[in-house]
């Protein structure tokens, strides 16, 4: 079950859900804004390698704006601190932003129950795309979970603006066994 | 609704969700992360659109694979994954997002009743390296309400990435050959 806009704010108010700052102003029929801080990244890195720590060009976005050009790719992250213990939080684009050509995630909509931060928004622009501070460029839903709740308690916990991949710390290989044949 | 972690791994345990191999350590708050399979091939179009797609199985180098940006690949699950009781919804992990690997193309949502090695469609935004066996994505489970329809797709009887039904491909005449599990098992209502 997906949470109204008016359960949003009363769990927001009794503190089962974060959102700061809070604008009530924010809240629709079935989920709540997400206003894009000023920060962007930028990789570097001629080929990505999952294993090795990437480098980042960080970028901050005047407030006339900065242009995404088309099939660029940046991080992004919501001024919003949000998260819950309660229910599973999911992001998703603006219908606007969406029709604009911009992805704000790259299929990676889910959120572990117990996080809370600013989101990354993983911006890929489909069309050259002028973004602001401040711009309404996200949503998130609340969903209610099924069976005992166990808190995330990741490396993103606490993400305060965009945060790059992190998935070169996870060195499984040291210690994985293999695919099975 | 949607399952929690210790949900999952009760529902493991009860044979209502297939995950094999399952590692506990692989299980998150709301999720189960999955590995990537062996296989990438890489999808390119013929001169003629109308006579389909290629399809050509990568070589791996080294261990890893070359993926190169706005070029569509699939690769697969390296899990056999699904359920009878829930819906399954597959995406890739954040930590893949924020290095902008899609996973998959707005088609997320699976079908209750498919059990198999899932199909991801991939699709980089930066030239990216991949190493079979990384955790690549994750899949989460949602209950249902209503009476459940038997599942009876194609798709699903296949272990091996399979091209898209709408383009004419040399893999679809072959597509008996590649059956490696029996016809998944019919949902119970």
């Amino acid at each position: 079950m997906i949470l109204s806009g008016r359960e949003i704010q009363k769990r927001i108010e009794s503190a089962d859900i974060t959102c700061t700052p809070f604008d009530p102003d924010l809240i629709n029929p079935n989920s709540i804004d997400l206003t894009l801080g000023e920060s962007l990244l930028r990789y570097r890195d001629d080929v990505i390698d999952p294993r090795v720590e990437p480098e980042v060009t960080e970028i901050t976005i005047p407030p006339d704006g900065l242009v995404l050009d088309a099939m660029s790719f940046s991080l992004g992250a919501s001024r919003e601190i949000v998260g819950s213990t309660e229910f599973v939080p999911m992001v998703h684009a603006k219908s606007s932003t969406a029709r604009a050509g911009l992805f704000v995630h790259v299929t990676a909509d889910l959120i572990d129950i117990g996080s809370v931060g600013t989101v990354t928004f993983q911006l890929f622009a489909t069309l050259p795309l002028r973004v602001f501070p401040g711009m309404r460029i996200g949503q998130m839903t609340f969903w209610k979970p099924q069976g005992e709740i166990e808190l995330y308690s990741g490396k993103y916990q606490g993400s305060k603006g965009p945060r790059k991949s992190e998935i070169y710390r996870d060195r499984y290989w040291e210690t994985w066994e293999g695919l099975p044949s | 609704m949607i399952l929690t972690g210790a949900a999952i791994t009760r529902a493991v345990e009860r044979g209502e969700i297939v995950i094999d191999p399952f590692e506990p350590a692989q299980v998150n708050p709301n999720s189960y992360n999955y590995r990537l399979g062996s296989e990438i091939f890489r999808v390119t179009p013929r001169e003629d659109p109308r006579a389909g797609v290629r399809q050509e199985q990568l070589e791996p180098t080294g261990g890893r694979y070359l993926l190169r940006r706005n070029q569509l690949y699939l690769g697969h699950t390296a899990e056999r994954i699904g359920s009878t009781r829930y819906v399954t919804s597959l995406i890739g992990r954040s930590s893949i997002g924020r290095l902008g690997l899609f996973v998959q193309l707005s088609a997320d949502l699976g079908h209750r009743g498919a059990v198999h090695r899932w199909t991801l469609e991939l699709l980089p935004v930066l030239d990216i390296y991949l190493y079979p066996g990384q955790i690549l994505g994750q899949v989460s489970f949602w209950a249902t309400t209503g009476e459940a329809l038997p599942y009876r797709g194609w798709y699903g009887r296949h272990d091996v990435p399979m091209p898209s039904k709408l383009l004419p491909s040399e893999l679809h005449r072959h597509a008996d050959r590649d059956v490696t599990v029996p016809r998944a098992r019919d949902a119970e209502t």
